[in-house]
């Protein structure tokens, strides 16, 4: 192919520039014009910088490509793109059809833009693999035909677009909204405002997405119940004290227990999974996760058993599946198990999709056998401060129903400001309808009435030093310490 | 701003059309407005500089 002259660069460009201008950018006034649609603050940043991108169009027809108008552009593309996607971003992962403002073509005008960027950078990065070395320094290039057409045409819709976004966002200081009311040319309808500069959210890297893992050391700083959000909760003393029998690969993080065969599943940091007998003397069985196998599973948190299958879950909610298996592929396995004893199979993994506990990490798993829905408790922080009931069908593990609880007859809480999100569960078990969660801040068992979806009581538990998990045992309820110690408690009457 | 920002840029392509000798001047227009649009683009997106998504 021949090389390209700057000439013809020059003619290339000015088309380039009509298109970019009298497609998009004048497309985005007639959406105003004729449906009323008012760009937002980020949308005005992004036809902005189509328009700049043309205005650099505009340099390379009158002066050559000189080295910074490129500069400028690959800038300008990578920055629209940037923009694009932080500002798609808001929207992209919403329900099918669901976005902001009006759609063009099936899509929105921020994904357009996205789309107007990257063929921005592709065109450019065409026309100068193909450009002919251009000499140095020359006077400005006459402009005719197409070139001066781009000017005029470029005038006029940048022209229009600052008239409407007099219309829309006013004179200097005031600037665009977040929320725009549709575009109407009378005065009495314009909304001017610097709303964007005077609303509290703090500049922040990720937003309402800085949310830290949880800790259960952090969470249990304060055991004291009697500075807890709940006033004034009975006691529900230790009656004894038992071990996890036989020594566990890394510290343990969850704890359930089987009530057809006693049998416990317990998991450790280091994506452990130990399926112990009825004493916990034995380890029946044992396999290491490999936590980075086609999900990416955070550090395992909580166990319960589903009749024979065996599920675990990550503080991210994302779970995994597995079955006691003498006949298990051990190629197969390899894939999923830094370690195994070969007779456990995986049977899948996943992730927990919440709506109420978006963004929210959990510490517990729980299954219901009545409901044959897996539960998990939310944990709060900075950010998101709820305590949300989360329950999922067994069957596709789908979300069921979601709750945050109300505090049954008897409860109150201890101050105006105080409430259950204070808790942080970081183990639960469900019996005979109920579920037990224990929060290893202000040192609380929780139970609460999965029917009712209040509390139905709280108890103080004193003693207790980083619990991970709650498993019940006939009337006792157990709560497992990080330590391996295990709590035994004297369920309380319903 | 963004109706000061059509200014700076309008006033930057009649330059390059009509005065193409303020080439500096022109430059500097583009790069304000350049500015600019990144400030109104960050105040807007105050609340998280980097989409809401898993990265």
């Amino acid at each position: 192919m021949s090389a390209l002259t700057e000439a013809r660069l020059r003619a290339i460009l000015a088309w380039v520039v009509i298109v970019l201008v009298s497609g998009p950018v004048a497309g985005a006034v007639f959406l105003g014009a004729l449906h009323g649609d008012s760009p937002c603050i980020l949308c005005w940043a992004q036809r902005t910088s189509m328009v700049l991108i043309a205005l650099v169009g505009l340099f390379v027809i009158r002066y050559g490509p000189r080295p910074r108008y490129v500069g400028m552009v690959v800038l300008l593309g990578v920055f629209g793109q940037y923009m694009a996607l932080r500002h798609s971003g808001l929207h992209l992962a919403r329900d099918i059809g669901q976005g902001f403002s009006a759609a063009v073509f099936g899509a929105h005008t921020y994904s357009w833009s996205w789309f107007v960027h990257v063929a921005a950078l592709a065109v450019i990065g065409v026309l100068l693999l193909f450009l002919r070395e251009v000499a140095g320094a020359e006077q400005p290039h006459e402009t005719r035909g197409a070139s001066r057409f781009a000017f005029g045409l470029f005038l006029v819709v940048v022209g229009a677009n600052a008239l409407q976004a007099f219309v829309s966002t006013g004179p200097p200081p005031f600037m665009g909204q977040s929320d725009p009311v549709r575009l109407s040319l009378n005065p009495k309808h314009w909304v001017w405002s610097m709303d964007e500069l005077t609303s509290p959210a703090p500049i922040s890297l990720r937003g309402s997405w800085t949310v830290p893992q949880p800790e259960v050391t952090a969470a249990a700083a304060d055991p004291a119940s009697a500075r807890g959000p709940l006033a004034n909760l009975p006691t529900l003393a230790v009656s004894g004290w038992e071990r996890v029998g036989v020594p566990l690969e890394g510290t343990l993080r969850g704890l359930a227990r089987d009530s057809a065969t006693g049998r416990y599943l317990a998991v450790t940091e280091g994506y452990g999974v130990f399926l112990l007998d009825s004493t916990t003397a034995q380890v029946l069985h044992h396999v290491a996760l490999d936590g980075g196998f086609s999900i990416d599973l955070t550090p395992l948190t909580g166990a319960a058993f589903l009749g024979d299958t065996l599920a675990v879950v990550g503080t991210n909610k994302s779970w995994v599946l597995l079955r006691p298996d003498a006949k298990a592929d051990a190629g197969e396995m390899w894939r999923r198990f830094r370690a195994t004893d070969g007779g456990v199979s995986e049977l899948g993994r996943g992730r927990f999709a919440t709506v109420r506990a978006r963004l929210q990490y959990v510490l517990s798993l729980a299954f219901d056998p009545a409901a044959q829905e897996l539960i998990t408790v939310s944990v709060p922080s900075e950010r998101q401060k709820r305590l949300v009931v989360s329950r999922f069908a067994r069957r596709d593990r789908m979300l069921s129903s979601e709750f945050v609880p109300r505090l049954g007859a008897g409860l109150a809480a201890s101050g105006e400001h105080r409430s259950l999100a204070e808790y942080v569960v970081t183990g639960a078990a469900v019996a005979a309808g109920r579920l037990y969660a224990i929060s290893a801040a202000y040192s609380t068992l929780l139970v609460i009435d999965l029917q009712a979806r209040t509390v139905q009581a709280a108890y103080a538990v004193p003693g207790l030093q980083h619990p991970v998990g709650v498993a019940v045992r006939g009337s006792q309820v157990l709560v497992a310490q990080a330590d391996g110690r295990i709590a035994v408690l004297e369920r309380p009457a319903p | 701003m963004e109706f000061l920002n059509f200014l700076l840029i309008l006033c930057a392509a009649w330059l390059v059309w009509r005065r193409p000798e303020r080439e500096r001047l022109a430059f500097g227009l583009l790069v304000a407005s350049c500015l600019l649009m990144a400030l109104l683009f960050f105040v807007g997106a105050r609340g998280s500089i980097v989409p809401g998504v898993n990265l």
